[in-house]
């Protein structure tokens, strides 16, 4: 916790902060924000540029693209929230039971964590979508499935260090349950590791939810998503070249805010740890390497994680193990 | 490095490819399965009698356990048989073999543009280490990353396609009808496709280069009078190469996925239109296919990787199950003719060559677990 409010205190954190509180609050209440009906169609007003009436111009069907573009981003967002909750239980849990729930556990989770790691996101979710019907749910659920194995690493890197700290074989020792030594002595230090990843795994969710509804996966047609209005303004690019922007803005904003805010928490970990311990980026990356990125976040997760899966066919082998040094920083943070 | 330690990870790679691929068709078939879908209903819609229902599913061995079902589909898919759509007839090994080419060459190209332009700016970036470039390259690598990659492609539709009419918008021609033609409409996609690998890989790069820079070998070389470009090229870069292969490996599913959206984009026939067209006819065998297929393609440019990364760096491939601090000292030994004992270290660069060096050396999965 004390890593996550020494975050907050960052200018860059704030930043991030409040372009962030924004998206929210369009995605809470965008509906009764956007200034005219998202789905109205002006036939008479079609690809029309921008004008005091529509700020940002109308789409091919005369929609107001601001409208669409406010009342799209609780969709999006709704959407890779979903996709990462469900990463997070299904990573998180499998993580800590690798750890302490003996070998069979540990060599099955770890197998299945590397089948899903060589699952390509896009045709991964068609499949899906096609097994199960298309709808957000059955999407999300497929990009969560997808996304648990870099909570797992993640996870499961910061949990072994903590497992071998000799507060935690003290209590072990003294007969403390595993569920208590859990909730006093882990979870407090896996927070901000798992925090970080959240923040990246939002951002990256969210571009991939923008891939999807770009593909028309998970939303029917007439819902503005930021993904959606892409794809449309593709079929008008030599009517307005210029139509992508707005939602493209949109989406790379919010995705920068949750990287920046990722850096801070991360930067701010590594503040306590003293050089090279904490948060996802362990195993001696300094700083400037581990800007947020789709995959500088599984390269961290990668990198932090050797134990998980030597050489194996999912992952190549990890070029930076986690060292005795790396491990000492975690648990004498 | 004797012949039985070198063998032992290679038997632990093969096992565990095979248990990746045997996973991931455990759940490809179970998604099919999942879904309930049956031919007739798919086909035939709600004109189907129970008649039809049981003549189809009997054709296409669905009335069988399931278990049987899909040990029979495995069977064939070992032998490159997956099946047959249930709307066309076509067997789907030839559809995917028509598709396949598309994505494998895009994806391909993109790959080969992203280790050019990445590791260009990655080296660039680390040797003016502090410097404009530098940030620059970091800029860039940060705002890239936060851009959807179809976004990428849609600009440069717009630049080169609609602006200067330079290059075609949409299309594919095969490699048989001459590169020229070929390289003329993958180019664009294949660039899009490339750009966010390359961000990672350039960013990965430029870490583990500085890094080694500051080794105490680097120095010792220097002094030697090596030529920058023989210490850059023989020496550093072959040490710090590791990570930056890992990530690219790590991209390989990313611009897989990627070449999916870019298909749309430039309209190209691969495996997202063939595979797409079949989900919204739940013609589960070509979904089944194509995902499998895809998943295949992966784990084998994971291998490639893998096999790289040994040949990169051979300590990598020592057996596992020693210290941590082992196969540093090893290291250190062999690195002992570079080093001269009284070459004096750069302020502060000693922990960063310790963790970069014990980073680099440290056999993946030496720590015992337990």
């Amino acid at each position: 916790m004390r890593t996550l409010r020494r975050a907050l205190r960052l200018p860059s954190a704030r930043a991030a902060l409040a372009v962030l509180a924004l998206v929210a609050l369009l995605a809470l209440a965008g509906r009764a924000l956007a200034p005219h009906d998202p789905l109205a169609q002006h036939p008479g007003q079609m690809l029309r540029g921008p004008s005091p009436g529509n700020p940002l111009g109308t789409d091919y069907l005369g929609r107001d693209v601001l409208s669409r573009l406010v009342a799209g981003t609780g969709l999006s967002v709704a959407g890779a929230l979903e996709a990462v909750g469900a990463a997070l239980l299904l990573g998180v849990l499998p993580a800590l039971a690798s750890v302490w729930l003996g070998k069979a556990v540990e060599w099955s989770v770890q197998r299945v964590a590397d089948t899903l790691m060589v699952m390509p996101f896009t045709v991964f979710a068609i499949a899906v979508v096609a097994a199960l019907g298309n709808g957000m749910h059955q999407a999300m659920l497929a990009l969560g499935v997808l996304f648990a194995p870099l909570y797992f690493r993640v996870t499961r890197a910061a949990a072994l260090g903590l497992r071998q700290a000799q507060y935690v074989e003290a209590a072990e020792l003294m007969g403390a349950s595993r569920w208590w030594i859990l909730r006093v002595h882990i979870w407090g230090k896996i927070l901000p590791t798992v925090a970080v990843t959240t923040a990246q795994a939002i951002g990256q969710a969210l571009l991939v939810v923008s891939s999807l509804t770009f593909l028309g996966l998970g939303v029917q047609p007439p819902q503005p998503t930021w993904g959606g209005m892409l794809a449309s303004d593709l079929g008008y690019l030599a009517q307005q070249p210029w139509a992508p922007l707005f939602p493209g803005l949109a989406i790379m904003l919010t995705v920068g805010a949750l990287n920046l805010l990722a850096d801070a928490i991360r930067d701010s970990g590594h503040a306590g740890a003293g050089s090279g311990g904490g948060g996802a980026g362990v195993g001696g990356s300094p700083a400037p390497a581990t800007a947020a990125a789709p995959a500088a976040a599984t390269s961290a997760a990668s990198e932090s994680a050797p134990d998980t899966a030597p050489v194996s066919a999912g992952t190549p082998a990890s070029g930076a193990p986690r060292t005795e040094e790396a491990d000492s920083h975690v648990t004498t943070r | 490095m004797s012949a039985t330690t070198a063998a032992r990870p290679l038997a632990r790679v093969l096992a565990t490819t095979a248990t990746v691929l045997l996973l991931a068709s455990v759940l490809t078939f179970a998604l099919g399965a999942l879904s309930g879908a049956n031919p007739a209903a798919a086909v035939l819609g709600d004109l189907a009698t129970p008649a039809d229902i049981a003549r189809m599913e009997a054709q296409f061995g669905l009335d069988k356990p399931l278990p049987e079902q899909f040990l029979h589909w495995l069977g064939g898919a070992v032998t490159g048989d997956l099946g047959t759509s249930w709307f066309t007839g076509v067997p789907v090994s030839d559809s995917i073999a028509e598709a396949l080419p598309v994505d494998l060459s895009i994806a391909g190209l993109a790959l080969l543009l992203a280790v050019g332009i990445g590791g260009g700016a990655g080296i660039a970036a680390a040797l003016h280490s502090g410097g404009r470039l530098d940030r620059a390259v970091t800029l860039v690598c940060s705002v890239l990353s936060t851009l959807p990659p179809f976004l990428i492609g849609i600009v440069l539709i717009i630049i080169f396609a609609v602006q200067f009419g330079a290059l075609p918008t949409g299309g594919y021609q095969p490699l048989e009808s001459g590169p020229g033609q070929w390289l003329r409409y993958a180019i664009l996609p294949a660039f899009a496709l490339s750009l966010d690998a390359a961000a990672s890989l350039a960013r990965q790069l430029r870490t583990s280069l500085v890094g080694a820079l500051r080794e105490n070998y680097v120095t010792g070389a220097e002094i030697r009078g090596f030529s920058a470009r023989r210490v850059l090229f023989g020496h550093v870069l072959r040490n710090a190469a590791g990570p930056a292969l890992t990530v690219l490996g790590m991209s390989v599913p990313l611009v897989l996925g990627g070449a999916v959206v870019t298909e749309k984009i430039f309209n190209l026939p691969g495996m997202a239109q063939l595979s797409l067209q079949a989900a919204e006819q739940h013609d589960v065998p070509v979904v089944q296919g194509t995902l499998l297929v895809t998943v295949a393609v992966v784990v084998a440019a994971n291998l490639a990787v893998n096999a790289a990364l040994t040949a990169l760096n051979p300590a990598a491939v020592r057996p596992s199950g020693r210290a941590g601090g082992a196969p540093r000292l090893g290291r250190r030994a062999r690195l002992g003719h570079l080093v001269r004992p009284g070459v004096p270290v750069r302020p502060g660069g000693r922990p960063v060559a310790e963790r970069a060096t014990a980073a680099r050396t440290g056999t993946p999965g030496e720590r015992s677990t337990s």
